[in-house]
């Protein structure tokens, strides 16, 4: 003991206080000892409870600070979602607004074309038949940038949904090679067609949307030179391609070009009549189909736009849509009995207009049970049934169906401003036939000479 | 005999509890018999009768495992081979208790049990039977296993749903770094857990697996549920002024020669202001120590008085630790409000399994208050046992009320 060797003590309290003093230092030894090995993890048991201890203090501090951060992430989360939800309430109701409009707009329209077309097959003086043909072009031309309004809506709601079915490509690229020649022949360009047999498996109208709209621009730009309209066999599918000899994209716009309302020269007012939306509408249809699109330019040389469409296998009735394009004269239509069925008077007018310019005998109504009262037991021979039929009652597919009960194996055609292809489905499921809102007469035309002439086989 | 044995669903339970409960308590049963968790107790002092009740109260066909709380006072090779037996091929674990927490509250002498359903609980267990060589690898090992196991039956997922419960030998002297190297192995998966006890005889502590009690061992119970849980600690505890400091300690016996460089029962018994000789459990459980660790006090209790006047510890003690003088406030009050914050946080529970020091245990009988403790645990379906100590997240802790509570899947 090194206690304090000078001093005995002798009273009652110095000892005391010696004895003090001698604890006071064991104390002090004590914690000074513990201090000096700074709990250092000497494997002795305490220490491996102070560690312990540490550990969880260190864990509960973190967890707070996390829970404090998801906390405020998730304030800024609900924030998020109350304006993402503002956001697409906001974009629904300007869909439905725009769906609603054009839908209303979509019907006189319809009408007017309907008879335009008619009056063009009317004998008339020549300044008077170039009118009638630039009121039609026109109406064309509002039909399309409405049509395409339609669709970017209808894309954008998420109701355009892909009818995927085998068919030969030519019977698609045919018809829009011969349009487009022609319409390339008037700007003063040459299209180059390279017809393919090859069977893809698409959606029909999704496709020939994607390939106009290609075709579309590259007149659009293409000042001068040719046009080439064909397709490349791949071991993944086949490349539709549409090439030009415009301007090209640069590098830099190549991706902007497929967002809304962009045009890669937009000085370039001259004859653009688009709205800018073509390319964004082949961009959203490229997803919902899930073919890839593919752009290779060169500026000042030109573009290159392709799609790759997956190969088909052939049923036996998938290609009965795809009929050569119907010969322009003498046929089926002559004195076939078309009846037409649909609420608006005006579309009625329009069509019997219409059909009768081809030779059709046309019986018109609103309902079924005015058109049988004034059909004097005459057998049609098809019929065209709106499939909106006003707010009350069956639609156009039930009445068509009820029509079949008297005449089975009737040919029916149901026109709707519907674009689901849940209908189109069902339709075919029925063995009828869907054609589209605005009515395009060729379209009509076609189809109308094809379902005439199988009945007579 | 009828009486002397209760045996029930936790979900039959009869409690003075809201009427609403009751009757949402009752749906469940009807809907779907699909009570997640099962609990019952025996008095029966047989071990085959005990072991058959058990089975009869638990068994259906979709109980998965058994976890059982026994006294030591049973034959206890007896008590493993009919348990094994009575349950066959259902896993059964479990430790001997210094007293019984069962579904009417606390019990001595019985054995307590709940049976987890399978389609709710993914469970496995493994036994650590050399403390001493329980390394991190083994540690590791034996984590990776348990979770495997869980994870094969792909019930939620492991990170979130899992956690592990401890059974010790409280005796073994080795909590401290078996629950060090198990926590680093667990890592975020939370863990807690009781020492095994022997009704105050401080001479053989068991964990039971495979069929065999063993001492100096350990049980790791892995749980992986899609029922909401809560890991949780509390105790009723508040520093006062005094300090001692330990002079003199000898680390692997657990036992502190000198507080304040005077012989330890000496220093204690000045402090606490009670004569040497009625040292004991009661005095201890009223005057507990604790450690201060940063802004806490974690007790380090006192197990008894030794000849030589040295005093024995129920964990680590270490030269120059410095041991405050804790007060009780009212146990009562501080269960309450703890069961009434899980009670908010998880709904009524439909189980809590409670590690419960057995030295609180002796405080409520002090105070006779352990009828009202056993109302609060009836109510929030505790079953559990008193500890020699218990576990919490890789701390060994004295004196506390900890365990895990489990909600109901939303309905």
């Amino acid at each position: 003991m090194r206690d304090s060797p000078d001093i005995m003590p002798e009273t009652p309290s110095e000892r005391a206080l010696a004895e003090e003093n001698r604890r006071l230092r064991r104390i002090c030894h004590a914690l000074m000892e513990r201090v000096e090995s700074g709990g250092a993890a000497n494997g002795a048991p305490y220490a491996a409870f102070e560690h312990a201890v540490l550990l969880a203090e260190q864990v509960r501090e973190r967890t707070e600070a996390l829970h404090r951060t998801l906390d405020e992430l998730g304030q800024a989360n609900s924030q998020l979602h109350e304006a993402k939800a503002d956001a697409e309430a906001a974009n629904l109701s300007k869909t439905k607004f725009l769906a609603a409009v054009t839908h209303d707009l979509l019907q006189p329209l319809n009408a007017a074309r309907l008879f335009a077309s008619a009056l063009e097959e009317h004998r008339l003086p020549q300044d008077s038949a170039l009118l009638v043909g630039h009121i039609g072009r026109s109406l064309k031309d509002v039909e399309a940038l409405l049509g395409t309004l339609v669709d970017m809506s209808r894309l954008d709601a998420g109701i355009l949904k892909a009818d995927i079915a085998p068919f030969q490509i030519n019977g698609l690229l045919d018809a829009l090679a011969e349009e487009y020649r022609q319409v390339a022949g008037v700007r003063g360009l040459t299209l180059h067609y390279v017809p393919s047999s090859v069977v893809v498996s698409s959606d029909f109208t999704l496709l020939a949307r994607v390939i106009r709209n290609f075709l579309s621009n590259a007149v659009r730009y293409t000042e001068q030179g040719h046009l080439l309209l064909g397709c490349r066999r791949r071991p993944d599918g086949l490349d539709i391609m549409v090439g030009d000899t415009g301007p090209g994209i640069p590098e830099l716009q190549q991706e902007a070009i497929f967002l809304e309302f962009r045009r890669a020269q937009p000085n370039h007012e001259s004859h653009s009549r688009g709205l800018g939306l073509g390319l964004a509408i082949v961009d959203r249809i490229s997803t919902i189909l899930d073919h890839s699109v593919l752009l290779k330019s060169l500026p000042g040389r030109g573009a290159l736009f392709s799609i790759k469409v997956p190969y088909g296998q052939l049923t036996k009735r998938s290609s009965e849509l795809t009929v050569e394009a119907a010969q322009v004269g003498q046929g089926p239509l002559q004195g076939a009995v078309v009846w037409v069925i649909d609420d608006d008077p005006a579309i009625l007018e329009g069509m019997q207009a219409l059909l009768r310019g081809w030779g059709c005998r046309v019986r018109t109504a609103a309902s079924l049970s005015a058109l049988e009262a004034a059909s004097d037991g005459e057998e049609p021979a098809v019929l065209l049934v709106d499939y909106h039929l006003g707010d009350a009652g069956e639609d156009g597919v039930a009445l068509a169906l009820r029509l079949r009960r008297c005449y089975p194996a009737l040919p029916v055609v149901v026109i709707t401003a519907n674009h689901d292809a849940e209908l189109k489905r069902y339709a075919r499921e029925l063995d009828m036939n869907c054609l589209l809102k605005p009515l395009k007469p060729l379209r009509l035309r076609m189809l109308l000479t094809s379902l005439l002439e199988e009945r007579a086989t | 005999m009828n009486n002397r044995f209760f045996a029930e669903c936790g979900y039959f339970a009869s409690t003075s509890f809201l009427r609403q409960e009751l009757l949402l308590d009752i749906s469940a049963v009807t809907s779907a018999a699909t009570t997640p968790v099962r609990t019952a107790a025996s008095r029966r002092q047989d071990p085959e009768c005990a072991a058959e009740e058990l089975a009869k109260a638990l068994k259906h066909e979709e109980l998965g495992f058994v976890l059982f709380f026994c006294s030591a006072e049973y034959p206890l090779e007896a008590l493993g081979r009919a348990l094994e037996s009575a349950f066959a091929t259902v896993k059964v674990s479990g430790c001997t208790t210094a007293g019984e927490i069962t579904p009417q509250g606390y019990d001595r002498g019985c054995v307590v049990a709940i049976g987890f359903d399978r389609r709710y609980f993914a469970v496995d267990y493994a036994l650590v039977e050399d403390l001493a060589r329980f390394d991190l690898l083994r540690a590791q090992r034996l984590v990776d296993q348990l979770l495997e196991n869980c994870r094969a039956r792909s019930l939620a997922s492991i990170n979130e749903h899992s956690f592990a419960l401890t059974l010790l030998d409280g005796l073994s002297s080795s909590e401290e770094q078996v629950l060090a190297t198990l926590d680093a192995a667990l890592g975020r998966i939370p863990s807690f857990g009781g020492s095994a006890g022997d009704d105050n005889r401080l001479a053989h502590t068991h964990v039971y697996a495979q069929g065999h009690f063993y001492a100096r061992a350990a049980v790791v119970i892995m749980i992986n549920t899609p029922l909401p849980f809560e890991v949780f600690s509390t105790h009723h505890l508040l520093p006062l002024e005094h300090k001692l400091v330990v002079t003199q300690a000898d680390r692997e016996s657990r036992r502190v020669l000198e507080l304040n460089a005077m012989p330890a029962a000496d220093a204690y018994a000045q402090m606490v202001d009670v004569p040497k000789a009625a040292l004991g459990p009661q005095v201890f459980a009223r005057h507990p120590v604790a450690v201060k660790l940063g802004d806490q006090h974690y007790i380090r209790s006192i197990q008894r008085v030794n000849e030589d006047v040295s005093l024995s510890f129920y964990c680590a003690v270490e030269n120059g630790i410095v041991l405050t003088a804790m007060r009780p406030a009212p146990l009562l009050h501080d269960l309450h409000h703890m069961l009434d914050s899980l009670h908010q946080r998880l709904g009524t529970p439909s189980l809590v399994i409670g590690c419960d020091c057995f030295l609180r245990r002796l405080e409520l009988e002090g105070l006779g208050e352990l009828g009202q403790a056993s109302q609060l645990f009836k109510r929030s379906r505790v079953v559990g046992f008193n500890t020699y100590g218990e576990q919490h997240h890789g701390m060994h802790v004295n004196q506390t009320f900890t365990g895990v509570a489990f909600g109901s899947l939303a309905r």
